[in-house]
């Protein structure tokens, strides 16, 4: 998206450290990172980096030490079901069906408008004729799946998604990715999504920011400049994926 | 032998589990024969003559069907429970759920609540009696607080364990006072409150026996303690505790069946 030119997300020397029993521990520092409007952000780094404090300052569950985000150039002090997180562990509510799940952010909204938004998401995310199940009842996919129409529904200006398909099995995860892009396409919000895993920045992300760990810093941004749908089996995208295995500081990756 | 119908009953119950698969139902009640079977033996061989027999208590709980005390003392056993069971819920389930979502409810009645939790129910019958006499208001009052503290706590413990998740969906979509209750905190907390509802109805039920051998001149605990002093009539004892024992397995079962509603089962399924 670098033709586009307008700033959606803008992180201002975010700095952030917890006391974690007694000692000080730096988890962001510095963190300096513009996303453009419409553009899908990967935040790729090891576990323990700092990349979901990220997402929980933007979110505004957290607040940074130094520094500041802002979308839209507004301050982010709270959350607003303006941007709207999907959770790495699932979030929807078990005790509501699919389709309350999904109006949830959707209170405020008249009856008949509301209805069609929630059906049309519904459709959009591929759960029709699942809407008066319970999340028990369905696979972890299709909750995942929930949990984005949920998100959706309330057409956000920017979707966090934090490691949303760690919990899924590999062939699912595949599916959830591609499905992700397709909604991600005809949507068009900023999406700015954590993961640890390298094979999903590089099918998903527009750039990857690669962060660094302790003190969680961003190593480089990555370019992926290849169309949807992703040859997995091009020589470009191996190219990235052995700048990026190097940047990890992983060797012998295969 | 009074031993033989038993021996009988059983080795049938045997051969039926073993033709067709009804272990569920056949099991425990084959352990219930051989259990009734000990009791005629211990009857026959080594207890005296006032320890009444199984049939004995069979024949009692006709005689108190029959002349009324049965049906009469059980309804004022149940009003009592039921009363002081309600109250208690409509007072611990709201204030479990406020004093478990804020921090500063949370910080200023915890300690007095468990302060008071370990006061057995009975320790407090004089004071009972003392405010509200020999009678229902009595009971209710010590039903009520019997079942207050299990709700209230469980509430509470409920409450306090809503996932980080949850919260943050919440406040994600802008959920704040009554509606945050409403769609959050109450329903994440609905199958945590029914299992504290269901421990609450059994200590109630156990509460209420001991309250009316002691302070109440009538309802199934009195029963016993009447039969015992106008003539020792044992048998009388021992039927009562039988149906005090069938009344409180009906209890629970009518409060488990809140368990399957759609809106909470997820909350007792195994993970």
């Amino acid at each position: 998206m670098s033709n586009s030119t307008k700033s959606k997300v803008i992180f201002d020397r975010v700095s952030k450290s917890f006391d974690k029993r007694g000692e000080e521990l730096c988890v962001l520092e510095d963190i300096n990172l513009e996303v453009q409007e419409g553009e899908f952000i990967c935040l790729l780094g090891p576990s323990g980096c700092g990349k979901s404090t990220m997402l929980n300052i933007a979110g505004g569950f957290e607040r940074p030490d130094t520094g500041s985000v802002t979308i839209d150039g507004v301050e982010i002090v709270e959350p607003s079901d303006k941007r709207v997180f999907v959770f790495q562990e699932y979030g929807i509510f078990p005790w509501a069906s699919v389709w309350d799940n999904v109006c949830l952010g959707l209170r405020k909204v008249p009856r008949a408008e509301r209805d069609r938004v929630a059906q049309e998401t519904i459709d959009l995310v591929g759960l029709t004729g699942f809407e008066k199940a319970y999340p028990m009842e369905l696979s972890g996919g299709m909750k995942q799946r929930v949990e984005v129409a949920r998100a959706l529904a309330v057409k956000p200006d920017v979707i966090f998604m934090d490691e949303p398909f760690g919990a899924l099995d590999s062939l699912t995860r595949l599916t959830m990715r591609s499905e992700l892009i397709r909604i991600w396409k005809q949507e068009k919000p900023t999406i700015l999504f954590v993961t640890h895993d390298v094979d999903e920045s590089i099918q998903l992300a527009d750039r990857i920011v690669v962060l660094s760990s302790r003190p969680g810093r961003i190593a480089a941004i990555i370019d992926v400049d290849l169309a949807h749908p992703r040859d997995l089996a091009s020589e470009q995208y191996s190219k990235i994926k052995g700048e990026l295995y190097e940047l990890l500081g992983v060797k012998d990756w295969g | 032998m009074n031993i033989l119908p038993f021996a009988a009953i059983l080795v049938s119950i045997v051969t039926i589990a073993k033709l067709r698969r009804y272990t569920t139902v056949l099991l425990p009640l084959a352990v219930t024969t051989i259990g009734v079977g000990l009791w005629q033996i211990a009857c026959d061989y080594w207890l005296s003559e006032t320890n009444p027999s199984p049939m004995e208590t069979l024949l009692a709980i006709f005689e108190i069907h029959e002349n009324g005390r049965l049906w009469s003392d059980a309804a004022a056993s149940l009003f009592r429970v039921t009363w002081g069971f309600f109250l208690a819920a409509a007072v611990g389930i709201p204030l479990g759920l406020w004093v478990g979502w804020t921090t500063r409810g949370f910080e200023a009645l915890n300690p007095i609540i468990q302060a008071l939790r370990p006061i057995s129910p009975i320790a407090w019958i004089p004071f009972a009696i003392l405010w509200f006499g020999i009678g229902d208001g009595a009971g209710i009052f010590l039903i009520f607080y019997a079942s207050f503290f299990p709700i209230t706590v469980g509430t509470m413990a409920a409450v306090r364990n809503i996932s980080m998740v949850h919260q943050r969906s919440a406040m994600n979509f802008g959920l704040h006072g009554i509606e945050l209750f409403r769609r959050v905190v109450f329903p994440a907390a609905l199958p945590q409150i029914i299992t504290s509802l269901r421990i609450a109805l059994g200590v109630a039920w156990l509460v209420i026996v001991a309250a009316e051998m002691v302070g109440m001149d009538s309802g199934l605990g009195y029963l016993i303690n009447d039969a015992r002093n106008m003539g020792r009539r044992y048998d009388l004892v021992a039927a009562t505790m039988v149906i005090i024992g069938a009344i409180g397995v009906v209890l629970d079962l009518l409060i488990r069946r809140l368990e399957n509603f759609d809106e909470v089962r997820w909350g007792y399924v195994k993970r």
